[in-house]
């Protein structure tokens, strides 16, 4: 900086001194085309050391630019650039591996809502088979109840019957023998033998 | 002896106790009186009993025992005595023994046969009918 400091004010005091001597060097080397140009470029204000200063100026000013301004940016950018390239890649990344998960999980949670309906179904088959064989156990096991009922009521009723036919026959039996017994003398006893001694001959 | 052999043997002096078909006892005198002679006491007991058990059996087939309720004429024993003896083909001699449980007619066994023509049969069988 105090380089150009330096240089800027031996510009200045350079200047008047240049526009002292301009006229005498315009007119020293006002001769032939390169004497017209130089005449040209005198006339609007550029002289050769001048320019070659400027030149130089310039120059270092670039070189301190690049070397500690732009060269620095253009690395940090460059740097930066990476690392928006790399987070951008990390984050394509991250959402292709997000929708990847994603859908392993809607596969895992559509393999698991199967199975479980599976489950559900097999469950209400099973519970269904259960129901319907117990149903089918209870029926039998009443139709068999009820069966064994009704023959047990049948064979009562029928010994019942036997019982009642059979003390009726005893007791008409009995009567008729006391009839019998009460109401037969010895003649008709006598008659009935003979009878049945005619029958043995028959 | 063996059961068997007594047995034959009791068979055996039944027929010779036999004359004309029915049991004679001249016949079973004789037949006591040599098996008194020939048998000790010891063999003579058991074929003893079988000769009785087979004599009476016989005795048995002979008669014709009637068991009657109230009166039986003896013409009527006597015919049916008859009645046997041409159905068996042996002599039956009629022998009679009042039953008034039989309530009228009569029941007559001859050996293990027998015939019932009694009004408590009739009865009995009227109540198996009807129970």
């Amino acid at each position: 900086m105090s380089f150009l400091s330096f240089l800027a004010a031996e510009t200045t005091k350079a200047a008047p001194a240049a526009a002292a001597h301009a006229p005498a060097a315009a007119a020293a080397e006002s001769h032939g085309p390169v004497g017209d140009i130089i005449s040209l470029f005198g006339s609007f204000g550029v002289d050769g050391p001048h320019l070659l200063v400027q030149l130089i100026n310039f120059a270092i000013l670039a070189f301190i630019l690049h070397r500690f301004a732009i060269k620095p940016a253009l690395g940090q950018m460059e740097e930066r650039n990476r690392l928006i390239e790399k987070g951008l890649a990390d984050a394509q990344a991250a959402t292709q591996r997000l929708a990847e998960a994603q859908k392993a999980a809607d596969a895992k949670l559509n393999a698991a809502s199967d199975e479980a309906a599976k489950i559900l179904a097999d469950a209400r088959n099973a519970a269904k088979a259960a129901v319907e064989a117990a149903k089918a156990e209870a029926t039998a096991a009443q139709t068999e109840v009820i069966a064994k009922a009704k023959a047990a009521i049948e064979a009562d009723r029928v010994k019942m019957l036997a019982e009642v036919r059979g003390e009726v026959s005893r007791l008409v039996v009995e009567t008729a023998a006391k009839v019998l017994e009460q109401n037969l003398d010895d003649a008709q006893r006598g008659r009935l033998n003979e009878a049945a001694v005619k029958q043995l001959a028959r | 002896m063996s059961a068997a052999s007594v047995r034959a043997e009791a068979k055996r002096l039944l027929a010779l106790s036999l004359e004309g078909g029915a049991v004679s006892s001249e016949r079973v005198g004789a037949v006591l009186a040599a098996l008194a002679k020939s048998r000790s006491a010891h063999q003579l007991r058991p074929l003893l009993r079988a000769y009785l058990t087979h004599i009476r059996r016989e005795l048995a087939r002979g008669e014709a025992r009637i068991e009657h309720a109230g009166p039986l004429a003896a013409a009527d024993a006597d015919a049916i005595a008859a009645h046997f003896t041409k159905a068996l083909g042996r002599p039956v001699r009629p022998v009679a023994r009042r039953n008034d449980a039989l309530l009228a007619g009569f029941r007559v066994r001859v050996g293990d046969d027998v015939t019932d023509l009694s009004a408590s049969l009739r009865l009995a069988n009227l109540a198996k009918s009807l129970s």
